[in-house]
């Protein structure tokens, strides 16, 4: 039976860096995959819940900065969530935070910690407002690298002494 | 074989129809008639010019099954008492689907589903099965396709009242009534709205339409009480109809006019529209057609300076309803 239904999740051609992008979820490990793993920019396409494309804006998104997903258990030991991606839209200039997938270029995400607009008062209000804390690369640069490519190596031998 | 007794001809209304069979209502009796050979025959061939005669090349799209119920037709009476159809007058209007495809690739055909109509009214049930928005814009856009208007009704309201589904329920209503439609909310349990229901089908020829399950023949046995059609609750493992209703048939009201009831459906393709007509049947983005950077050339979906987009984003048009259009537009 046909169902009338768009495929949302066809893979499709990044619009920024023109590169091919998948969005089986098998490789990027997330279900709704709507930014380029290469140059990291998204595309505006989700209004009220990630995956529900019902945008009309459409435009591209930038990445912003990084940031990590609140989380409910203060008890977890380092009292941080999953480390999310913002991205600013080009034409509205709405925010929104994405999961990174399992094939996101690493470098990229690290520039985009180390890239942040500091001079951009009306992106840091509009972070603020949406409840959004960007990372900084002088404070969180040792926790983000651990995210990304693991506990560097002493502190591994560390943990395993221990 | 039969034999016509008479070359006297009547005229009638298509009342029903049951697999090639038509119940025709003439002088408010209905007989029973069979389409002639040669009526079907004119119906399926094509002239081809340079040849000296007819002959069957290919079954025309229209012509599969050539009577809808309402249509106006011409017939004679046998010897049995029964009818033959003999000829077709011309429509007032119809409105017809695209059926469904044996296989993906293979060419849908137009299914007529009702001509000769007022108003069409898509039937949703408020929960059990649960609404599909988007085959409600399916409905809308046919019927403004073929120039007919339609009014929403909403049944099983008994099943939301006082839940907190009935406040989803009406933000939908409002949606639909800010864009002009009319949407009556009703209870073939309750009694509820069907007075409302009631006073849009005087003196008209309306057809119900809808998903199996959602309650089109309960909604008639409640209007009309004597018809005591047959209804089955929904498949409680699956939540879908059971299309209990397999044929179509038109009844006259008792208020008057007529209400043609259909089998459910669990697609509804739009026959006969090109893509690039379909935002002109959506009422709050045809004021908008012409006004985009591309003109008339736009399809509103990624050009720049698109009209009917920021109006999405200014919140004049519901991003449910464009994210219909989208989907429409590239089924087409």
């Amino acid at each position: 039976m046909r169902t009338y239904q768009k495929d949302i999740n066809a893979d499709f051609i990044c619009k920024h860096c023109g590169n091919f992008v998948t969005t089986h979820s098998q490789i990027s490990g997330v279900v709704n995959r709507n930014h380029c793993p290469y140059c990291l920019h998204s595309r505006h396409v989700d209004l009220y819940h990630p995956g529900d494309r019902l945008c009309a804006c459409k435009a591209l998104m930038k990445p912003v900065g990084l940031t990590f997903k609140r989380i409910r258990d203060k008890y977890k030991p380092d009292n941080h969530g999953e480390l999310m991606l913002v991205h600013r839209c080009n034409n509205c200039g709405d925010l929104s935070i994405n999961r990174i997938a399992a094939d996101d270029d690493p470098g990229m995400i690290r520039a985009a910690l180390m890239n942040i607009v500091k001079d951009q008062p009306e992106l840091l209000w509009a972070c603020k407002i949406n409840g959004i804390r960007l990372l900084e690369e002088k404070g969180h640069r040792h926790l983000v690298q651990s995210r990304l490519f693991g506990r560097p190596a002493e502190l591994q031998v560390e943990a395993a002494v221990l | 074989m039969q034999t016509q007794n008479t070359d006297t001809y009547f005229t009638g209304i298509v009342y029903k129809k049951v697999l090639g069979h038509y119940d025709v209502q003439h002088n408010n009796k209905i007989i029973n008639c069979s389409l002639s050979a040669k009526l079907w025959k004119d119906f399926s061939t094509i002239e081809l010019p340079g040849n000296s005669g007819r002959r069957v090349t290919q079954v025309s799209e229209k012509h599969m099954d050539p009577i809808a119920i309402g249509d106006h037709v011409q017939f004679i009476k046998t010897d049995d008492g029964s009818g033959m159809i003999m000829d077709l007058f011309p429509r007032k209007n119809y409105i017809a689907r695209s059926s469904a495809k044996p296989m993906p690739g293979a060419h849908a055909f137009e299914q007529v589903i009702a001509a000769n109509i007022d108003q069409v009214i898509p039937v949703f049930a408020a929960a059990d099965p649960e609404p599909k928005w988007h085959m409600l814009d399916r409905y809308l856009v046919a019927a403004e396709s073929y120039g007919i208007p339609s009014r929403i009704v909403i049944t099983k309201f008994d099943l939301v009242k006082t839940t907190p589904a009935e406040c989803k329920l009406n933000t939908w209503i409002e949606l639909y009534q800010s864009i002009g439609y009319h949407v009556i909310v009703t209870s073939a349990k309750t009694f509820e709205g069907l007075e409302n229901l009631r006073q849009i089908l005087v003196d008209q020829h309306s057809v119900l339409v809808g998903k199996s399950g959602v309650g089109k023949t309960s909604l008639l046995n409640a209007l009309e009480p004597g018809l005591g059609l047959h209804v089955k609750a929904v498949n409680q493992s699956t939540g879908k109809g059971r299309h209990t209703t397999s044929h179509l048939e038109m009844f006259p009201l008792q208020c008057g006019g007529a209400l043609i009831d259909t089998p459910g459906v669990r697609e509804f393709g739009i026959y006969g529209l090109e893509s690039t007509d379909v935002a002109a049947f959506f009422p709050e983005m045809a004021p908008l057609l012409g006004q985009c950077k591309f003109g008339l050339s736009c399809s509103h979906d990624e050009e720049p300076g698109c009209a009917v987009r920021q109006a999405v984003m200014n919140g004049e048009i519901s991003p449910y309803r464009y994210q219909s259009y989208l989907r429409m537009k590239d089924d087409l």
